[in-house]
């Protein structure tokens, strides 16, 4: 048959590697990166969780700042769940799908602050109508400060 | 490692007055509750008259904030309170990002030519002929 412009698709044609090579392969990233970990060469981590319905990047020492109110008091230690997707450090990281183990990680951080926010205001006006309703909206929030990210090694 | 960012809260009110119904009952009933749950923060009691009664916080920014407790009942108080306990002394005005990092990038700060081959590699016209 001859070949036109449509016989192969316009993409370049990849090969994918034999199955038993990438097992071997993935094997052997896996243990260097477990050995990594438990060696401790690894320097600052960053981490991506899930919290109050909101996605966020941390690293080792940084505030984040919620508008609703947790049950802890002030000055308590929390550890995170639901790290979500990376984990990472200079030379790796690990991508959860779409989370990551309990045992692999820990995320730890301390209520700061419990205020409120500034007061904000919420006024309905229709011209002409006589129609003005004025409302201050001031809404809590809680700080938190990241103490530390842990990883350890125990993948597969 | 956590340091309470409340200093001192001074309560004045005068013992006759009929707004400070409220605080005089506070200062009877649950003063001494507030003191002991929260031990890092003093109290300071001190009657004034002829003026109405304030609830001074002082943070250990220096900031101060007063807050009229006149007409208010007991209960209100102590929420007050526990509520001037948790804050610190920033000002309450909008704030535009709800994170602050003293390092935002790990693994290098990401710039257009990241993921790119480099110009070494690329074929050109020219350098086949020369």
């Amino acid at each position: 048959v001859a070949k036109t412009s449509l016989t192969s698709p316009p993409w370049p044609e990849v090969k994918l590697p034999d199955p038993v090579e990438e097992a071997k392969y993935h094997a052997e990233v896996v243990q260097k990166v477990n050995k990594m970990i438990a060696t401790g060469q690894y320097g600052r981590l960053f981490a991506v969780v899930h919290f109050a319905s909101k996605q966020w990047k941390i690293t080792g020492e940084d505030l984040i700042m919620m508008e609703n109110v947790l049950e802890a008091e002030c000055g308590d230690r929390i550890r995170m769940e639901k790290v979500v997707l990376l984990v990472g450090a200079d030379d790796f990281t690990l991508i959860g799908r779409p989370l990551l183990g309990k045992d692999l990680v820990r995320v730890e951080a301390t209520v700061i602050e419990k205020t409120e926010s500034w007061p904000k205001i919420n006024m309905r006006f229709w011209k002409r109508h006589n129609y003005q309703r004025k409302k201050i909206i001031v809404n809590p929030q809680t700080v938190l400060r990241i103490n530390t990210i842990e990883i350890f090694p125990c993948l597969s | 490692r956590y340091v309470r960012q409340l200093q001192r809260l001074q309560l004045l009110f005068s013992p006759t007055a009929g707004d400070a119904r409220g605080a005089r009952q506070f200062v009877e009933e649950a003063a001494l509750d507030f003191a002991r749950q929260h031990p890092d923060v003093v109290l300071y009691i001190s009657p004034r008259f002829g003026a109405a009664p304030l609830l001074l916080a002082e943070y250990l920014n220096g900031t101060v904030r007063e807050e009229l407790i006149a007409n208010k009942t007991s209960e209100e108080i102590v929420q007050l309170a526990t509520k001037l306990a948790g804050q610190s002394g920033l000002d309450i005005i909008r704030i535009r990002k709800p994170f602050h990092t003293d390092n935002p990038s790990v693994q290098g700060q990401w710039h257009p030519l990241t993921n790119k081959p480099s110009a070494l590699t690329v074929r050109g016209p020219r350098l086949q002929a020369q």
